[in-house]
């Protein structure tokens, strides 16, 4: 590939910086987006969050679906996944934050629908992939939370100069699942997707 | 207030495990064909629920919309339009008469045919997902529409002889969907750019005659009101009319069925063409020789109603029943919201007597009043337990429980796979209550 990187130089924060805590529950996984032929690609430098990679027991299936599921969880979720042109993670990039993740409870008492909103700081503000990042970000968490929750991705405000076209595809079920059977861009996610568990 | 309860009939069988798009109702069967994203179409029998059909091989990715040809005779023709940005038409011949599907005590007959879906014909041209296909009421007219940002109209000109009639590309962003007037060769469509734009044939050429910005997001669905509705709907209603009230209907009727749109933005809305000075209506029509008008095909359609708001989420989907003019909405939120238009409370001296929010510091709103208002009739939360819902259209109800001929059911398509048929019922004052 000759496509030269759009940040040559990010800022790379240490890992043992990145928030964390012990996961006591993590959320399955609806659909294995096939990444375990990627397994090849993990790059070894990551075992940041890969607490334990049993599977859980099948029981905590729709049943338990109103447990609690924290900003913390939604972090250790996506700040494992790779960045689509620098070997590092999202975490580590400093991509996605803890402070950018808000889980929003049901809108009315007759509602179980929970909104996940994600704020994405791409590295730096003409960033041409932000869009593959947020996509990224929302196949990941759309595959891994129960579908009770509905996943907002969003460019930060003022982090990227088309931040409202980005936001705008991202919010897009249709172009989102349009996207998805797309197979080269569908490969570019898996891989990013690979260092996640 | 709500006056009507949304119950569930039955889940159509068996579902999919993918995400379902779209169910359109056959146009005088007792089916309804399902857009699948797992590239295939379920036709469905609304008597017994149950699946007739499978439609695959055809289409490369998801299937997205679907449409059935109006008036076709001894055969159902089906169009689909896919991610695969192809559309394609499909045939089956159907036995039997097609006028007593309702009858009593038959439903079994008609499923033992296993004659399949034959495919037609593709139509190729879209360079991107075709996101909505639909043919025009005369069948004449097949429109599609793809995130390639055209809208195209293809005119069958003998079976499986399509010709382009139209690439129509005033869009700036991807094309959600069209839709067709049912009286006039009008065409609307609804985009990502928020505008919605209307076209009509103008000497050979089909051009735009009018854009509609009133959307804030995307809009995601369109569509007309019934033909002759004010037989119909709350215009019908027997009792008094005041003088406004008559002129309304008066203007109702002049500007023809009306346009609804649902959006990203969370907001159902209501266009009315403004009637064209000169044209026909009960008076001063003849004074005007048409040769001096300059004619233009442009038009005028101003917003004439924004639902109450109930969706707190992107709305994908409206359906405008032809039967009883009740509109029924659903989107992200997994709601199935019914409205109902009526007229609002009249005092003494003809001002509505909510319209008086209207009137600030003795300045009328520019509007004139709004004669009548959409009230909430029904609401149901959760109808695809917590996924998302697609697509609610409504259907006429053919099995063995319908309780008249034309009872209606509302039928709806989710994210979990799932096609489900819903009654719609009145609800009881209860007596001591």
């Amino acid at each position: 590939m000759d496509r030269s990187k759009d940040n040559a130089n990010p800022t790379i924060l240490n890992a043992s910086d990145l928030p964390s805590r012990r996961r006591e529950l993590s959320a399955k996984k609806r659909d294995d987006g096939g990444t375990g032929l990627f397994d090849g690609l993990v790059p070894a430098y990551n075992y940041l969050n890969d607490p334990f990679d049993g599977p859980l027991s099948s029981s905590d299936s729709d049943d338990d679906s109103f447990e609690d599921i924290d900003e913390q969880e939604i972090y250790d979720l996506i700040a494992p996944i790779s960045d689509p042109e620098h070997p590092l993670s999202l975490a580590e990039l400093a991509v996605v934050n803890l402070p950018d993740i808000h889980v929003e409870p049901p809108t009315s008492p007759q509602s179980s629908i929970s909104t996940v909103v994600v704020e994405i700081t791409p590295t730096i503000t003409h960033c041409s992939l932000a869009t593959v990042i947020g996509l990224g970000v929302r196949v990941r968490l759309e595959q891994a939370l129960p579908p009770r929750f509905r996943v907002d991705v969003r460019v930060k405000k003022g982090a990227h100069n088309t931040d409202d076209a980005v936001n705008k595809q991202l919010r897009d079920k249709e172009r989102v699942a349009a996207a998805l059977e797309n197979g080269t861009l569908m490969g570019v996610i898996r891989k990013m997707l690979s260092t996640c568990e | 207030m709500s006056s009507l309860q949304i119950q569930p009939l039955a889940t159509l069988s068996p579902p999919s495990n993918s995400r379902c798009w779209q169910s359109v109702p056959h146009p005088s069967q007792p089916l309804i064909a399902t857009a699948c994203s797992d590239k295939t179409v379920r036709v469905f029998s609304l008597t017994s629920f149950t699946l007739l059909h499978s439609i695959s091989g055809g289409h490369k990715r998801s299937v997205r919309s679907v449409s059935w040809k109006p008036h076709t005779k001894g055969q159902s023709v089906l169009a689909t339009g896919s991610f695969d940005a192809s559309a394609g038409i499909w045939r089956r011949v159907e036995r039997g008469p097609e006028e007593d599907f309702t009858r009593h005590g038959r439903d079994d007959d008609e499923e033992e045919d296993d004659e399949d879906y034959q495919f037609s014909c593709i139509l190729d041209g879209h360079e991107h997902e075709i996101k909505s296909i639909v043919w025009s009421p005369s069948g004449q007219y097949l429109a599609t529409c793809s995130r390639d940002k055209s809208v195209w109209i293809w005119e069958e000109l003998e079976d499986d002889n399509f010709e382009t009639v139209a690439v129509l590309q005033e869009h700036d962003q991807d094309v959600k969907c069209v839709a067709w007037h049912p009286e006039e060769d009008l065409l609307a469509s609804a985009s990502y750019d928020d505008t919605i734009r209307l076209y009509r044939e103008d000497q050979d050429d089909w051009v735009q005659v009018c854009c509609i910005n009133g959307h804030s997001e995307t809009v995601w669905c369109i569509e007309f009101e019934g033909s002759g509705m004010g037989e119909k709907d709350f215009r019908a209603q027997k009792g008094e009319l005041s003088e406004e009230q008559i002129q309304h209907i008066e203007l109702l009727e002049r500007s023809g069925p009306r346009l609804a749109s649902c959006s990203d933005d969370s907001t159902v809305r209501i266009w009315r063409r403004q009637p064209k000075e000169g044209a026909d209506h009960a008076n001063g029509h003849a004074g005007v020789p048409s040769i001096i008008r300059s004619f233009s095909v442009d038009e005028e359609w101003v917003e004439d109603a924004v639902l109450p708001q109930r969706h707190d989420r992107v709305i994908y989907s409206i359906s405008w029943s032809r039967k009883s003019g009740l509109l029924a909405s659903t989107g992200s939120d997994g709601k199935i919201v019914i409205y109902k238009e009526r007229w609002k409370e009249q005092i003494s001296n003809g001002v509505t007597a909510a319209g008086v929010d209207k009137v600030v510091n003795g300045i009328e709103a520019p509007s004139r009043h709004r004669m009548t208002e959409w009230v909430v009739a029904a609401e149901l939360y959760s109808a695809h337990d917590v996924f998302e819902v697609n697509h609610a259209v409504w259907a006429k109800r053919c099995d063995k429980g319908r309780r008249s001929d034309d009872e209606e059911i509302i039928v709806s398509t989710g994210d979990d796979g799932e096609v489900k048929a819903w009654t719609v019922e009145e609800v009881k004052p209860q007596a001591g209550g």
